[in-house]
C-alpha cells in the first residue's frame, strides 16, 4: 500500500511539472513531422516553412511558441479539446471547410503525381491497373476514393494503398513496393531534391487546393487574431523570405 | 544528418522512453497486487469487478486505452486539456494496463503454490494473515519473476504506442528523423538503442532471480 501511495505522489508531481507559467500566452501548433518542408525535425527544434510563419505571428503577437507534433490521426480530438490551439501544416481546406473554422487561404498547392524516373508513367491515364499510395487522412485519399470528386481516376487505379505517413509513402515508392504516391507537390518537390535523380513528377496534376490555418469550429476570435498578424507577417516580407528559404514557389503565395 | 547529433536526438527521445518505462512500472508493479487479490476474492460481487476489470484491460488495445485516458476528461466532462500533462495520461494508461497483466501472474504464482504448504501452515498455529504473507508470498516472488520479466521486456517496447497522444519518445524522434532526412539510419539506431536497452533489464531481471533462488 505504501508503495502504491508513493507511486501516486510521483504520478502527481509529474502532473505538477507539466505547466510552467511565466504569465505570457502560449500558443501551442499542432503539426505533423513527417510533413517537410512544412513541418519537421531539423536538429533539436521543429522548424519548416509552416511553422516558422506561425513563430512570426508569435513574435508579432508577443506570445510563447510552442510547436507540438501530433499524431496526425488524433487531429481533430487534438484541437476539439483544447490540447493545441491550431491545425498548421500545409493543411489542405477543400472537403474540411465545415469541419474547421479556416483562416484565409495563403499558399496555392496541387496534388501530384510522384514516379521513378524510370516509370513507364506520364499521364494520369497511364496509372489505370497500377497500385498508387496516398496518406492517410488527406484530401488527395478522399477525392480517388469512392464518392470522391477524382473516383472516377482511383476507379482506375490497380488499388489504392493508404499510408501511415508520408515518409512511408516515398519509401515505399522507391522500394517498387507502389508504382505511383500522390502528395502535397511541395513535399514531392522536397523528396526530389533529398533524392536527386530518382523521381519525376507528372505533369497533369490530380487537383489544385489551398492552404489554410485550421481552428476548432467556432474559434473565430483567435482565428481572426491570427490571421491579422500573418498578413503583416506577409506585408513586410518575412513570407517571401521564408518561401525562398524552404523551396516554395514565390506565385505559390496567394494572401496580400 | 551529423551521426552524433542524431544520437543526441535519439538520446532525448530514449529519456521519455525511460520516463514512461520507470513510472509505468512505480504504479504498475504494486498495483497488481490488490487487483490479484481483488481478483481471487471469495466475495463473488468484489472478485466479478475485478474480473471485469481484467477482462476489459486484456480486452481491448492499449492504445486505445491511452486516448481514452487522455481524451476523457474532455469527452465526459467538456474539460480543456491544456493543463493535463500528456505524460501524466500515457504513464496513467500504462500503469493500469500493466497492472491487469502483472494481476493475473501474480495470482498465477499464488495458485502455484502448494494448498497442503497453506494447511501445514495453519494447522501449526499461524493464522491467515501470517500464512499468507510469512508462507505464500515470499515463495509467489520467486515464481513470478521470469513471467514478470517478460511483461517488463514488452513494455519497453510498447512505450512507442504513446504518441498516440503525441508524447515524442524514441521511437517518434527516430521516425520524425528519417522523414527530415529521408534516410533508413535512425530507425536502425532506434532498433539498436531498444536492443542495447532490453538487454540490460534481461540482464536485471536474471540477477533478480539468483538473488531469491536462496534454495538451490
Amino acid at each position: 500500500m505504501k508503495k502504491l501511495l508513493i507511486a501516486l505522489a510521483a504520478a502527481a508531481a509529474l502532473a505538477g511539472c507539466g505547466d510552467k507559467d511565466d504569465g505570457t500566452r502560449k500558443f501551442v501548433v499542432g503539426f505533423d513531422a513527417d510533413f517537410p518542408p512544412y513541418g519537421y525535425k531539423d536538429g533539436s527544434e521543429y522548424k519548416g516553412f509552416d511553422l516558422d510563419l506561425a513563430r512570426a505571428v508569435c513574435a508579432k503577437k508577443g506570445w510563447t511558441f510552442v510547436a507540438n507534433p501530433i499524431n496526425w490521426d488524433a487531429k481533430d480530438m487534438e484541437l476539439n479539446s483544447g490540447a493545441i490551439d491550431c491545425i498548421w501544416n500545409g493543411f489542405t481546406m477543400q472537403g474540411r471547410e465545415n469541419a474547421y473554422t479556416f483562416s484565409a487561404p495563403y499558399v496555392d498547392n496541387s496534388q501530384v503525381v510522384l514516379v521513378k524516373v524510370d516509370s513507364p508513367v506520364v499521364r494520369l491515364t497511364d496509372l489505370a491497373g497500377r497500385t498508387v499510395g496516398v496518406q492517410i487522412d488527406t484530401p488527395v485519399q478522399k477525392a480517388l476514393s469512392a464518392g470522391g470528386d477524382r473516383a472516377a481516376l482511383g476507379a482506375t487505379f490497380k488499388g489504392l494503398v493508404v499510408e501511415p505517413n508520408y515518409n512511408q509513402l516515398v519509401n515505399e515508392l522507391v522500394m517498387d513496393a507502389v508504382e505511383a504516391v500522390a502528395l502535397d507537390v511541395g513535399v514531392a518537390r522536397r523528396k526530389m531534391a533529398d533524392l536527386p535523380g530518382k523521381f519525376r513528377i507528372l505533369d497533369e496534376i490530380i487537383m489544385k487546393e489551398t492552404y489554410g490555418i485550421g481552428f476548432k469550429k467556432g474559434n473565430t476570435a483567435l482565428c481572426a487574431e491570427v490571421e491579422a498578424a500573418l498578413r503583416e507577417v506577409v506585408a513586410d516580407g518575412t513570407m517571401a523570405a521564408l518561401a525562398e528559404t524552404y523551396g516554395i514557389e514565390k506565385d505559390a503565395l496567394i494572401l496580400k | 544528418m551529423s551521426f552524433s547529433g542524431m544520437i543526441v536526438d535519439l538520446l532525448s527521445g530514449l529519456a521519455v522512453s525511460v520516463e514512461i518505462f520507470f513510472f509505468t512500472l512505480l504504479i504498475a508493479l504494486p498495483l497488481g497486487f490488490p487487483i490479484a487479490l481483488g481478483r481471487m476474492s471469495r466475495h463473488p460481487l468484489v472478485s466479478g469487478v475485478f474480473r471485469l476489470y481484467i477482462s476489459v484491460v486484456r480486452g481491448t488495445p492499449l492504445m486505445l486505452q491511452i486516448i481514452f485516458v487522455y481524451f476523457a476528461p474532455y469527452i465526459f466532462f467538456k474539460m480543456p486539456l491544456s493543463r493535463y500533462p500528456r505524460l501524466l495520461a500515457t504513464v496513467l494508461a500504462f500503469g493500469f494496463n500493466y497492472a491487469a497483466y502483472f494481476a493475473e501472474i501474480y495470482r498465477g504464482g499464488m495458485l502455484s503454490i502448494d494448498v497442503g504448504q497453506r494447511e501445514a501452515a495453519l494447522s501449526l498455529g499461524l493464522d491467515r494473515f501470517q500464512t499468507f504473507f510469512r508462507i505464500i508470498l515470499p515463495q509467489t516472488v520467486k515464481r513470478v519473476i521470469p513471467a514478470v520479466g517478460n511483461e517488463v521486456i514488452t513494455l519497453v517496447k510498447d512505450t512507442s504506442l504513446a504518441f498516440t497522444i503525441a508524447v515524442t519518445e524514441m521511437f517518434t524522434i527516430a521516425k520524425q528523423l528519417s522523414s527530415a532526412h529521408t534516410s533508413m539510419t535512425p530507425l536502425i539506431a532506434a532498433g539498436v538503442f531498444y536492443y542495447v536497452f532490453n538487454y540490460l533489464v534481461a540482464f536485471a531481471m536474471e540477477r533478480l532471480e539468483r538473488r531469491f533462488a536462496y534454495y538451490n
